[in-house]
C-alpha cells in the first residue's frame, strides 16, 4: 500500500512522530511525506536509517518531499550526499539543456530485434559524436535499457561517467521488475520527469 | 474566555511554538548580530561578552565582583512547578559556572494570564523560589508581562573574591575534563514530548534538569579547578570548544567515557534531534576533529543543546578520579571525559578531537 502524508506546519518533534507511526504499519510500502524544513529532513533521514528505510528528497522550492520506500538499505553516507545532491539540484533546475526521454525500448517500429539494436546504435552515436544532454530521463518499456543484462546499459554508463543525468521512472521499474537493479539515485518519478521535461530547451524522443 | 476554556494546568507546553527545539538563537546567528552593535568595555569587567563567559564580573574592589547572569526561556515541561525548578536551576548555575555565590535574584515573567488559571504561575514562581532558596540566596523582585506563550527565568547576582574568579580560559595541558552531569536533555526533552519515554527515563532526565550544580562547585572546591564552564545552550562540544580556545590548548572527548541520560541514545538515532543541535553542529564544524570514526547520534549528542547541563572541570591529571569519585558521592552522575592537550602542528586553539576507547 502507499500512503502520503503532509506534515508541513507542525512543530517538531510531530513530524517525527507522525512518520514513525506510518513507518510502524508494515502494510505501508512506500510512504510519500512533504515536510518544511531541512531540520525535518535531517531528522526523518536519521529515523529512515534507523528502521533501515530507503529514503529520497527532493527540493521543491518552499517545501521538501521525501519518499521512504521499504527493504533497501540506506547508504550510511547518506547525508552527506543528501546536502550535494540538494546543490546539485538546484544548478540543475537553472540549467537548461536538452533532455532525451525515451519511452520504450525499441527505435522507430519495425523488426523488433532490429529495433532494440538501433537504438543502442543511436544512443552511441550521439556519445560518440560528443553530444552531452542534460539528462537522459526513461519511463515505460524504456527502463529495459537500465537491465543489466541488457546491451544498453554500457552506453548509459559513459553518459553517466560524462556527467549527464541518467534516471529511469521507478513505477515503470517496479512493473517490469527491475528496480532492484538500478543504483536508487538513478530511480526518478513523474513529478521530476515532468520537471526536466517542461524546463528543458528541448526534449527529444527516438 | 472563561474558566472551564483555560489550558488545563498539567498542559504547560499546549501553545509554545517553539520549545526545548528551537528557543534560542544560534551561536552562529548570535555573532553575526552582536558583530554590528558597537560595544565598549571597562577595565572593572573582568568577565564579559568577548570570550563567551557563563556570567558578567565587574569589579568593585580587590576583594569584592558582582557576578550577574539572566537566563529564560518558554516550558520544556508541562509541569509549571517543575518548569520553575528548571529555568531556576539554569538560571543559578552561570553564577556557579564563575566560582561564585548567588545573593539575590529576580523573576522575569511572560504569561498569557487568559489561558491559563492564576495556579499555574503559583506553581512557577514557587518552583523558581525552592531553588533560590535551596542556593541560599532570595528572591528581590521581578517584572512580568502579558505574552502569547509563556517565559519564565531569572536575571541572579553573586558575588566573588576577583581572584577566585574561574573562566573557561586558565586549563593546562594534560588537564584532566570532569562533567558533572549527563548530557541529552535536548533530545531527552523532545522524546518526553513525543511520549517516547519510559517514565525511568523521564525521571532519570527530569531528575538532572531540576539539579542545582551548587553542590558540584562545592566538591571542586575541594581541589585545584584551571578552568570552569557549564554545559548549556552550546551542547558539550561547544562549551568544550569555548574553554580550549579561552585557554590556548585543545580538547581531547572520549564519548565513550560520556554519561549519557537513558534512552536518549536511541531516540537520537530515530531522528528526534532539536533544531539547535544542527546548528551548533554548524557552527562548531571546523572545530571539532574526528579521530575515531563515531555514530551520528554520538555526534548529535555532543551537539545536543542542554537546559541546566552539568559542570565541565578542568583540573590537574591527578585529582580528576578524586573529584569525579566525590562527586558520584553527593548524587553527580559524573565522569572523566577527556583531556586538555598542548597544540601541535597546525592545531588552532580551541580544536576539539573526538575519540572513541
Amino acid at each position: 500500500m502507499e500512503k502520503e502524508i503532509d506534515l508541513r506546519g507542525l512543530v517538531c518533534p510531530e513530524p517525527v512522530i507522525r512518520t514513525k507511526k506510518l513507518l510502524d504499519d508494515k502494510s505501508i510500502s512506500k510512504l510519500e511525506a512533504l515536510v518544511e524544513s531541512e531540520i525535518n529532513v535531517k531528522n526523518l533521514a536519521r529515523l529512515a536509517r534507523s528502521q533501515n528505510i530507503s529514503m529520497s528528497c527532493s527540493n521543491e522550492g518552499t517545501f521538501y518531499r521525501i519518499v521512504f520506500t521499504r527493504g533497501e538499505v540506506q547508504p550510511l553516507n547518506f547525508l552527506e550526499d543528501l546536502a550535494i545532491k540538494e546543490a546539485q539540484k538546484e544548478t540543475n533546475k537553472q540549467r537548461v539543456g536538452t533532455v532525451v526521454f525515451i519511452s520504450k525500448d525499441t527505435f522507430g517500429e519495425g523488426d523488433r530485434d532490429f529495433s532494440v539494436s538501433l537504438l543502442n546504435v543511436f544512443l552511441q552515436t550521439m556519445f560518440d559524436s560528443g553530444h552531452k544532454p542534460r539528462a537522459i530521463l526513461m519511463a515505460n518499456s524504456g527502463v529495459k535499457l537500465m537491465d543489466p543484462e541488457g546491451s544498453v546499459l554500457p552506453v548509459l554508463n559513459s553518459f553517466l561517467e560524462a556527467g549527464c543525468e541518467v534516471m529511469a521512472c521507478g513505477l515503470c521499474l517496479d512493473y517490469y521488475k527491475l528496480k532492484d537493479s538500478v543504483p536508487s539515485d538513478q530511480v526518478t518519478n513523474m513529478f521530476t520527469i515532468c520537471e526536466y521535461m517542461m524546463t528543458a530547451d528541448k526534449v527529444i524522443t527516438p | 474566555m472563561s474558566d472551564k476554556d483555560k489550558i488545563p494546568k498539567n498542559k504547560l507546553t499546549a501553545n509554545v511554538k517553539a520549545a526545548g527545539c528551537a528557543a534560542k538563537l544560534g551561536a552562529a546567528e548570535l555573532a553575526r548580530i552582536l558583530a554590528r552593535v558597537p560595544s565598549k568595555t571597562t577595565p572593572e569587567l573582568i568577565a564579559g561578552i568577548g570570550n563567551f563567559e557563563d556570567a558578567a564580573v565587574y569589579k568593585i574592589s580587590d576583594d569584592i565582583a558582582i557576578v550577574e547572569t539572566l537566563d529564560f526561556f518558554p516550558p520544556m515541561v508541562d509541569d509549571p512547578y517543575m518548569f520553575g525548578q528548571i529555568a531556576a536551576a539554569n538560571a543559578l548555575s552561570d553564577i556557579y559556572a564563575m566560582g561564585a555565590r548567588p545573593i539575590f535574584a529576580l523573576n522575569i515573567v511572560g504569561f498569557p494570564t487568559c489561558d491559563f488559571d492564576d495556579d499555574v504561575l503559583v506553581d512557577i514562581l514557587r518552583g523558581g523560589a525552592s531553588q533560590v532558596e535551596a542556593a541560599g540566596a532570595v528572591i528581590a523582585g521581578g517584572h512580568s508581562i502579558q505574552l502569547d506563550e509563556p517565559v519564565y527565568g531569572l536575571a541572579v547576582t553573586g558575588l566573588i573574591k576577583p581572584s577566585d574568579m574561574l573562566t573557561n580560559g586558565g586549563a593546562k595541558p594534560f588537564d584532566k575534563l570532569v562533567l558533572s552531569k549527563p548530557i541529552g536533555t535536548g533530545v531527552g526533552l523532545l522524546g518526553s514530548k513525543a511520549e517516547m519515554l519510559s517514565s525511568a527515563a523521564q525521571d532519570a532526565l527530569f531528575g538532572s534538569l531540576t539539579k542545582l550544580n551548587a553542590t558540584g562547585l562545592d566538591a571542586g572546591r575541594a581541589y585545584s579547578i584551571h578552568a570552569l564552564t557549564d554545559i548549556t545552550g552550546f551542547g558539550l562540544a561547544g562549551h568544550l570548544h569555548e574553554m580550549s580556545k579561552g585557554s590556548g590548548l585543545k580538547a581531547r572527548l572520549n564519548i565513550r567515557a560520556v554519561r549519557l541520560l537513558p534512552e536518549v541514545l536511541e531516540l537520537a538515532r530515530q531522528g528526534l534531534v532539536p533544531a539547535g543541535a544542527y546548528g551548533n553542529r554548524e557552527s562548531y564544524k571546523e572545530a571539532v576533529h574526528y579521530i575515531d570514526k563515531v555514530e551520528l547520534e554520538f555526534e548529535d549528542l555532543i551537539f545536543d543543546p542542554q537546559t541546566s547541563g552539568g559542570l565541565l572541570f578542568a583540573v590537574g591529571a591527578d585529582d580528576a578520579d578524586a573529584l569525579a569519585n566525590d562527586l558520584l558521592r553527593i548524587g553527580f552522575d559524573a565522569s572523566v571525559i577527556g583531556q586538555m592537550l598542548a597544540l601541535e602542528g597546525s592545531d588552532k586553539a580551541g580544536l576539539v578531537e573526538i575519540v572513541f576507547k
